[in-house]
């Protein structure tokens, strides 16, 4: 029981009949962290988040709460809050009533709660909306009402299954701000399920890779980018070459690449394609000995030498950037 | 499905450690939410039912009946011409029916789930269907009577408008009376799953068939109906048992031409007939059974529904 | 997307007004009828107008006595729908799960439906006879009726929880409520409309039922079983002024719920995103 984290995973497992959604995993969370738990969908990571949180039982191991033994222990007694993706406020309340509702459960006085309630609401500037109904409110309100129901609960972990899927990308960036500077203000743990990479990387203290109910790799997004551990880790990060070394399988940064005109030594390839992104332009190639590649050209460079789909070319990097990849 | 944890549970704790709680599993929960429904119908359907299952074996006289093991009764059942004479004759009526309904209850539902635009018109035009049915069956089966009748409303209606010299017989006491008031009677029972299934479909798949180049009857035929099939099917099994279990239609507006199997049941009843009305019963049953069961080969109706 | 109507509305329209003119014509012969002079009968023509027949509603005849049975019939029904509801809900929870003889009870339910109604009425009345128990309005005619709302009542639960989403339950949860409040604060209220549906529907059925009652009814009739009795041994236009009574009765009963139902529904509708 070491006080140092808040949520240590022990050997965890979640099986459904015949079929393991998640295999003996273990995980420690250090107290106060950004937690962002990634993977693409079947890996397994919403069976563990709905795991720490009490609303799916364990096959096997244990879950442990800031030292204590919570496996076997209904949600409310766990010091955890969720946030559902559907945000499943209760339609039939008002946004003060839905904040207010865990304080009714434990038998809070009406207007001790509804003071309270509207206290959380100011927290996250929905205090005017207080009497609303969620149908009339838009999603990222929505959202943050889900949030305001959460927290009043005082957890000690706040879980989020996929927050910012249901948001427009312009939306999606701002409550992305939101949500790191609410979890530094409050002190408290986030573990943040997603499958966007981008997501994951902004947020993370710590950033957990999951595939196929294994954990992957745990670090910070700087560590995992930097050095990933597998070439599937590599593929699902993004910007990243996963090549056939001499050694075995490496992996350069897209972006520390280079094109060379064709010549002795790189590896020799022809592209596939030419995308332009703003900053850089993006040149898909496919190697002579059939593997995909892309280079991120930063835009100056681009338009100093572009090159056509079809033509030939050749891939070089400096082997400092180079990373073996386990497997 | 997945099932919430720690919702049915009792705690134990021991040396302050959470143990296994000792709860209630979650099939024992649904257990004890369905068991007043099944007490229901295992004490006034099932029980009711095997009952008369066994007094279909019993002896009787004029005076009561007597407990025995005989199959004189279903001998009796069997080799009576009118037996199947009936039964042949509520088949016709419910096959009649049933296509009648069908036609008529697709097309309007497919009429307010596909051609109606907003919502609240197709409330008001479902309301419309369904609010006759509020009023009791039987009085709007002698409802009939004057309408059809030779001085009814409809015969006045055509000879005022020269349609016809004199009035048409056929319109009452006849076959042709007991179909329109079942037709009357139970299309809204093939309008309401119908709409159902067709409100289920996605809209999306309909414009893919006509983008493939599929004309609208070939959408119809290839796409909505066997995407509806489900509704069809409960609306058919519907009207079928609804016709075939009738009491009172056929003895009403067949002007007594006709006998409805259940009619000549019941007769037996009031006669205190119970052992051959029992056989004709478990008859009954069997033989709606069988149809039910076999409509429901066409759509597993439990996984429709039960979601 | 072309705003023109495909030819095929017009056609279906067409025939979707035919099949009202025909639902309601006997209808309107029923409501037009109610108002026929004191010396006419039962069909046409009309013999002058009167209210006579409602008044006859009210006075007890010797064949029938409506304003009794109407009495019964409600209390019944309402008795029948509050049954209905309890037991359907409950069972409607049970069912979003799987559980050991679940196929069963479906089919027995489905079995229930569409069995016979007069035979499940012989069957409840010859084993009251046979156990020598005296057979009564709430008793085996309750019991009758409750074999025709339950299906009804159980399949559009199905409809309704299957369109409920779990997170509500799971949200309830996490904050704090156990089963009970759970029920009481959440998953009663979200579904309250489609439970007020079942109220109602199982209130409809059972007041306009005959044939399942009317062998398990005992010495007192409902209304439906009166208006039998009438039709069999003397036909006049109170027959048609009932009709209209009842009529206007459900009309305006389901009316009002509607309303309630729809008030509730707009308030909760989720906006579209």
């Amino acid at each position: 029981m070491d006080p140092r984290y808040d949520v240590e995973l022990v050997d965890v497992s979640k099986r459904y009949g015949a079929t393991t959604a998640v295999d003996a995993i273990s995980l420690r969370i250090p107290k106060a962290s950004y937690c962002c738990l990634l993977g693409p969908s079947g890996c397994g990571k919403t069976s563990t988040l709905r795991m720490i949180a009490g609303h799916e039982s364990i096959s096997g191991g244990d879950v442990l709460i800031d030292g204590r033994n919570v496996t076997g222990l209904p949600p409310v007694k766990r010091g955890t809050a969720m946030m559902f993706q559907s945000y499943a406020l209760f339609p039939h309340l008002s946004c003060v009533d839905n904040v207010a509702f865990s304080l009714r459960m434990r038998g809070v006085g009406k207007a001790e709660r509804l003071r309270k309630a509207r206290e959380f609401l100011d927290l996250v500037q929905l205090g005017a909306y207080a009497e609303r109904l969620p149908a009339q409110l838009s999603g990222g309100q929505q959202q943050r009402v889900a949030l305001a129901r959460a927290l009043i609960i005082g957890p000690q972990v706040l879980l989020l299954d996929e927050p910012l899927s249901a948001l427009d990308p312009f939306l999606r960036v701002r409550v992305r701000e939101e949500l790191k500077r609410l979890q530094r203000e409050l002190g408290i743990t986030f573990i943040h399920v997603t499958h966007s990479q981008d997501e994951a990387m902004a947020l993370a203290d710590q950033m957990v890779m999951m595939e196929d109910g294994h954990i992957r790799q745990v670090g910070t997004p700087r560590d995992v980018f930097e050095r990933p551990a597998s070439s599937f880790i590599a593929r699902f990060i993004g910007g990243q070459n996963v090549l056939t070394g001499s050694a075995g399988p490496i992996a350069i940064r897209a972006d520390r690449c280079r094109l060379e005109p064709a010549g002795p030594g790189g590896v020799p390839a022809s592209v596939v394609a030419v995308e332009y992104l703003g900053t850089v332009v993006r040149v898909a190639l496919k190697t002579n000995s059939g593997e995909e590649a892309s280079v991120m050209v930063p835009d100056h460079v681009y338009y100093a030498a572009p090159v056509e789909p079809g033509s030939g070319t050749r891939l070089t990097w400096s082997p400092d950037d180079e990373h073996a990849l386990a497997a | 499905m997945m099932q919430a944890s720690g919702t049915h549970a009792l705690e134990l704790v021991v040396d302050g450690r959470p143990r296994a709680r000792v709860g209630l599993p979650a099939w024992a929960v649904s257990w004890l939410q369905v068991a007043p429904v099944a007490v229901v119908l295992a004490v006034l359907f099932v029980a009711p039912t095997v009952l008369f299952l066994v007094v279909s074996f019993f002896d009787y006289d004029r005076v009561g009946m007597y407990p025995a093991f005989m199959l004189d009764n279903y001998v009796e059942v069997f080799t009576t011409p009118a037996t199947l004479r009936i039964y042949l004759s509520s088949l016709r009526f419910a096959l009649i029916v049933w296509a009648t309904t069908l036609f008529l209850g697709f097309s309007i539902a497919q009429f307010l789930v596909f051609h109606v635009r907003t919502a609240r018109m197709r409330m008001l035009l479902f309301l419309a269907c369904a609010i006759p049915f509020w009023t009791s069956g039987i009085i709007r089966t002698i409802a009939w009577i004057p309408f059809l009748g030779r001085n009814g409303a409809f015969n006045t209606m055509l000879l005022d408008l020269r349609i016809i010299d004199t009035p048409l017989e056929f319109l009452l006491f006849s076959d042709f009376s007991v179909i329109i008031t079942y037709v009357h009677l139970y299309t809204l029972l093939m309008i309401g799953p119908i709409a159902n299934s067709l409100s289920k479909i996605d809209k999306a798949l309909i414009e893919a068939a006509r983008d493939a180049g599929a004309s609208r009857f070939q959408t119809l035929f290839w796409v909505i109906i066997p995407l509806a099939r489900t509704g069809i099917v409960l609306g058919s099994i519907l009207v079928f048992t609804q016709v075939i279990g009738d009491y009172f239609v056929v003895k009403r507006m067949s002007g007594g031409q006709s006998a409805s199997i259940v009619s000549a049941l019941s007769t037996e009843i009031q006669a205190m007939q119970f052992p051959p009305a029992s056989a004709n019963a478990v008859v009954l049953v069997a033989f709606v059974a069988v149809l039910v069961a076999g409509m429901m080969r066409i759509v597993d109706v439990r996984k429709e529904l039960v979601s | 997307m072309d705003d023109r109507r495909p030819f095929t509305f017009y056609l279906l329209a067409g025939l979707m007004a035919l099949f009202l003119l025909f639902l309601y014509g006997p209808m309107v012969i029923i409501y037009v009828l109610s108002f026929q002079g004191p010396d006419g009968g039962v069909t046409f023509p009309m013999v002058g107008l009167s209210t006579k027949w409602f008044g006859d509603i009210l006075r007890p005849g010797q064949m029938a006595d409506i304003p009794a049975s109407f009495g019964r019939s409600l209390l019944l029904a309402a008795l029948v729908s509050v049954l209905t509801v309890v037991l359907s809900v409950a069972a409607g929870l049970g069912f979003r799960r799987r559980f050991p003889g679940a196929g069963l009870l479906f089919y027995v339910a489905i079995a229930s439906l569409v069995m016979p109604s007069l035979l499940v009425g012989f069957g409840i009345s010859l084993g009251f006879q046979m156990l020598g128990l005296e057979q009564g309005l709430f008793t085996s005619a309750l019991g009758a009726q409750l074999t025709w709302t339950l299906p009804f009542g159980l399949l559009t639960m199905f409809a309704v929880v299957a369109r409920f989403n779990r997170s509500y339950e799971e949200a309830a949860t996490d904050l704090g409520a156990n089963a009970w409040q759970r029920l009481r604060y959440v998953t009663v209220p979200i579904l309250l409309p489609g439970i007020i549906g079942v109220g109602i529907g199982a209130f409809t059925l059972s007041y306009d039922e005959y044939a399942r009652t009317t062998l398990t009814i005992g010495s007192h009739n409902t209304l439906p079983l009166e208006i039998y009795a009438l039709i069999a041994s003397d036909s006049t236009p109170v027959l048609f002024a009932i009709g209209t009574v009842t009529t206007v009765v459900s009309f305006t009963l389901i009316g009002l719920t509607l309303a309630v139902v729809l008030r509730l529904q707009r308030r909760r509708s989720m906006r579209m995103a």
